[in-house]
């Protein structure tokens, strides 16, 4: 997805103010492409795509919009385990990550039909409900970032970015949730907030 | 059988080096023994042995150099996965700016940024009309496709309108019901 | 043969010791030249009212590692060519090109060997019309981010694997009754229609974008139909084991209802209403 949606005209903008030079690195800067056989599989080589380099910011940034017949995480090369004859590997049961995650999720996501539409109905909401508002959205929020990075950073690929990625997502929520509740206790609260900034 | 299969080879072997008389050959039979002749002398063939683990790591080295074949350049561009796509980008947007906010909102007296919403409001009354309504748009879309398209989300884990006519119909209607909410929004006072 | 394999692997290893192609850290998902700029293999002998259609087709040759997947041209007359994209296919092969390389076999829509990717849609040649419409190209690839082994033969091993671990048989662990065969009643039976009928040709799981970027672990629309329909029968009796095996983060829930699956199987099968089926039917 990430390849069509990144803008061609960024990609020229970035261009056009990094040097000549970085043409020369041609296939991209990642280093990873260019490296010699042997370090095919070494972790560093991969993880190189995603460590920056001591090129200057504007040329790093150019480089990697400039990469476009490249894709973001390119596929590793084909390695099958076992035979054909053997069965794909499976998982141990784990429902808190497979079904009640998933009821839980569509629980979150259906109780926030309501949620939405309750402050339009009734012009604003208490200061509970909207406590409850934000929370869910928070939660909601939060589950989808996890399943944006389950899929675009499996463990076996990236194991150390799917670490960062996983707690610094923890991180994250828990701080938006404490300047979430931070503006509920001392503010108008979300819903109020949007409501006089839209009629500003 | 083995006479056979080096035929076989031979005709393969000179259609591949030289086609456009191979395509010609092939229909004609008288050809193909006069070629098979000249081919079978002058090419000595030799074997060798092989374990079938020694022809197992050879399949290992050549699946280590296959390429991948083209996905998403090449896919055409359908409602189920482009609105699909769509969803979890206006989600990402939605929830970031949703996250940028919170963290924003948390730290900011340390910076000292305004970021109480009587300051935001007065700020955003600031602006010209069209730049308001212009960014009431543009936040309002995600927003309201993110949901609309929800819904018909929910309703698939529910078993159901899954019929491909389905899908593309409610794709569409929630296509249009996105623009005209968000339009109302916009124009919202 | 043996011999031509091994000297094909030692070719293969010596040159991508040199040039960086060679050397991939990771596989390339390369797009393939423009056709303006490849060769194009014509129609032998047009006649003067042909019917010209122009294929534009990815080739890419195992015997030379090193080299950039690309795309080639035929041009063929449709008026001495079959009305399907396989028809197509073979006549070139037959006639034009011996080189090129594709899986076919019962040319009427049940062994699933063609699936192949024609003008960006996944589908079986055999079923597909060459569009009519002489000005527009076909363009055709092979399944989508699946590894190719030549031209558009794509390698199905991981798929198959994925079958076998879903356990695609019948398991009752008592003889049957009447000690010849389970029985089930007319409406059990009808719980298997549209799900029996997979062929197993993987159109729907190499169009998946999820199965794109995680089918090392993720089992894709053909495998989860296939386990609904095992998971549908009522002679089954191991079904709590069935669920259990999907019920991780990977197997069966990085399934987003994105619905490409159903949207392109060749057989008119809808695996998306079968995995919204499990997933209701492990949920509650």
């Amino acid at each position: 997805m990430a390849s069509i949606v990144r803008p061609a005209m960024l990609r020229q903008t970035c261009l056009a103010t990094a040097s000549k030079r970085t043409f020369s690195t041609k296939l991209s800067s990642f280093p990873a492409i260019n490296k010699p056989a042997a370090s095919v599989l070494s972790r560093p080589v991969v993880r190189s795509a995603f460590v920056r380099d001591a090129l200057p910011g504007a040329i790093r940034v150019a480089a990697f919009h400039a990469s476009g017949r490249q894709p973001i995480l390119p596929p590793l090369p084909q390695v099958i385990n076992g035979t054909a004859n053997d069965a794909a590997p499976v998982p141990p049961a784990n429902p808190s990550h497979g079904s009640y995650h998933w009821t839980f999720e569509r629980l979150i996501s259906a109780g926030l039909i309501p949620l939405t539409i309750a402050p339009f109905a009734a012009g604003s909401l208490n200061p509970t409900m909207d406590a409850i508002l934000c929370a869910t959205i928070l939660i909601h929020s939060h589950i989808g970032f996890e399943s944006i990075v389950i899929d675009y950073i499996p463990t076996k690929r990236l194991p150390k970015t799917r670490v960062l990625f996983w707690w610094g997502l923890r991180l994250a929520t828990v701080v938006v949730g404490v300047g979430l509740y931070e503006f509920e206790t001392n503010d108008v609260g979300v819903t109020e907030a949007i409501k006089r900034i839209w009629h500003a | 059988m083995l006479a056979q299969r080096a035929t076989q080879q031979s005709l393969r072997r000179l259609a591949a080096s030289n086609p456009s008389t191979a395509s010609r050959m092939v229909f004609k039979n008288f050809a193909a023994p006069l070629a098979v002749g000249s081919s079978m002398h002058t090419r000595p063939v030799t074997t060798q042995k092989m374990t079938p683990a020694d022809s197992y790591e050879i399949l290992v080295a050549q699946r280590k150099l296959r390429p991948v074949s083209p996905h998403l350049t090449i896919y055409q561009p359908q409602m189920p996965w482009i609105a699909s796509g769509l969803n979890r980008i206006t989600g990402s947007v939605l929830s970031g700016g949703f996250y940028v906010f919170g963290a924003a909102y948390l730290v900011s007296p340390l910076f000292g940024w305004h970021l109480d919403s009587a300051s935001m409001a007065a700020a955003f009354g600031s602006l010209p009309m069209a730049l308001k309504v212009a960014t009431k748009f543009v936040v309002a879309l995600p927003f309201t496709f993110h949901t609309m398209n929800g819904l018909r989300h929910l309703t698939w884990d529910l078993g159901k309108s899954f019929a491909n006519k389905t899908v593309i119909k409610t794709g569409w209607v929630v296509t249009g019901a996105t623009i005209a909410s968000s339009l109302y929004l916009a124009l919202l006072a | 043969m043996a011999a031509r394999l091994t000297t094909r692997a030692f070719t293969a290893v010596r040159p991508a010791l040199r040039s960086p192609m060679g050397i991939r850290s990771m596989a390339t998902v390369v797009h393939p030249k423009s056709p303006s700029q490849t060769s194009t293999v014509e129609e032998p002998a047009a006649s003067p009212d042909a019917k010209i259609k122009t294929f534009h087709i990815y080739r890419w040759n195992p015997d030379e590692p090193s080299s950039k997947p690309r795309m080639q041209t035929y041009t063929l007359d449709l008026n001495k060519t079959g009305p399907m994209v396989l028809d197509a296919l073979i006549r070139i092969k037959n006639e034009v090109d011996p080189t090129l390389t594709f899986r076919r076999s019962c040319r009427e829509g049940i062994c699933g060997s063609c699936a192949m990717n024609i003008d960006g849609v996944n589908t079986l040649a055999c079923l597909c019309r060459i569009p009519n419409d002489t000005k527009q190209e076909t363009k055709i690839y092979p399944l989508p981010h699946t590894y190719v082994v030549k031209d558009i033969v794509p390698d199905l091993t991981q798929f198959y694997k994925q079958y076998k671990s879903i356990k695609p048989y019948l398991q009752h662990s008592a003889p049957a009754p009447d000690g010849k065969e389970y029985l089930q009643s007319k409406e059990d039976r009808k719980k298997l229609d549209g799900l029996y009928e997979c062929i197993l040709c993987a159109c729907c799981s190499t169009s998946c974008p999820s199965y794109w970027w995680n089918s090392e672990e993720y089992l894709g629309p053909a495998v989860l139909l296939q386990s609904y329909r095992w998971l549908a029968d009522s002679r089954d009796e191991k079904k709590e084991e069935r669920k259990a095996a999907l019920d991780n983060s990977m197997s069966l829930y990085r399934c987003h209802t994105i619905l490409n699956c159903s949207r392109t199987c060749p057989k008119g099968l809808n695996p998306g209403l079968a995995i919204a089926e499990i997933k209701k039917e492990m949920a509650f």
